[in-house]
């Protein structure tokens, strides 16, 4: 029978692989650049949060402890996750990086300079 | 550790496998720079989970410092990526 701390543990693992594994799902079937930057920012640090947080729970109240050391992981990580994503969608649209068949409406057609770039846009 | 934890350990280490071969496909059929970039961040984080489990399972707090280092890797990894695409340099 496990503990309740063991359980915790647990739980927080599970989430937090199967947010990852969903991250990588969308990597897969999303249809452009942008949809997968949605999958890979979002989904992606809260499951390295939640299986850091786990990390923490375990290693709670031994002589190892660590609960700084993990806390500043995961301020890093909800620090840099949205800058690098956001640096990268910008770069991705700047350089005409084609949108889905199925994209409503462009709300940026016109504020961003757009370069479609003859080197950095080829394959 | 209980055998409880030991098959949730296994689980995940299983999972993060599974989406880190999606991730590699992703990067070699990503069709521009920018998927390919992504999926290198993703599997930045993969790489972190599977630290953190890894070091669950080994009972040891001496591997937890890289994960730093490979947040450290993926934030500037993708934004120097990001932006050598925009302006075509880095610096």
């Amino acid at each position: 029978m496990p503990t309740l701390s063991e359980l915790l543990v647990a739980v927080l693992l599970l989430l937090g692989t199967f947010l990852i594994v969903l991250t990588g799902i969308g990597l897969v079937r999303f249809p452009d650049v942008f949809c997968r930057m949605h999958a890979a920012g979002k989904a992606g640090t809260l499951g390295v949060i939640l299986v850091v947080l786990g990390t923490v729970v375990q290693f709670a109240g031994t002589e190892n402890d660590l609960w700084v050391r993990g806390l500043l992981a995961v301020a890093f990580q909800l620090l840099t996750a949205p800058a690098s994503t956001h640096l990268l969608a910008r770069a991705a649209y700047v350089c005409d990086y084609p949108l889905a068949q199925r994209t409503a409406v462009d709300e940026l057609k016109g504020y961003l300079p757009s370069r479609p770039d003859q080197v950095f846009n080829q394959e | 550790m209980s055998p409880f934890l030991a098959a949730v350990l296994k689980i995940c280490l299983a999972a993060l496998l599974g989406s880190g071969i999606m991730c590699l496909y992703r990067m070699c059929i990503g069709p521009k720079v920018a998927d390919r970039a992504i999926a290198f961040d993703t599997l930045a984080m993969i790489f972190i989970c599977a630290i953190c489990v890894l070091c669950i399972q080994w009972n040891s707090v001496l591997y937890f410092d890289a994960v730093w280092i490979l947040m450290l890797v993926g934030f500037l990894g993708s934004a120097s990526i990001a932006k050598y695409l925009e302006r075509g340099r880095i610096f």
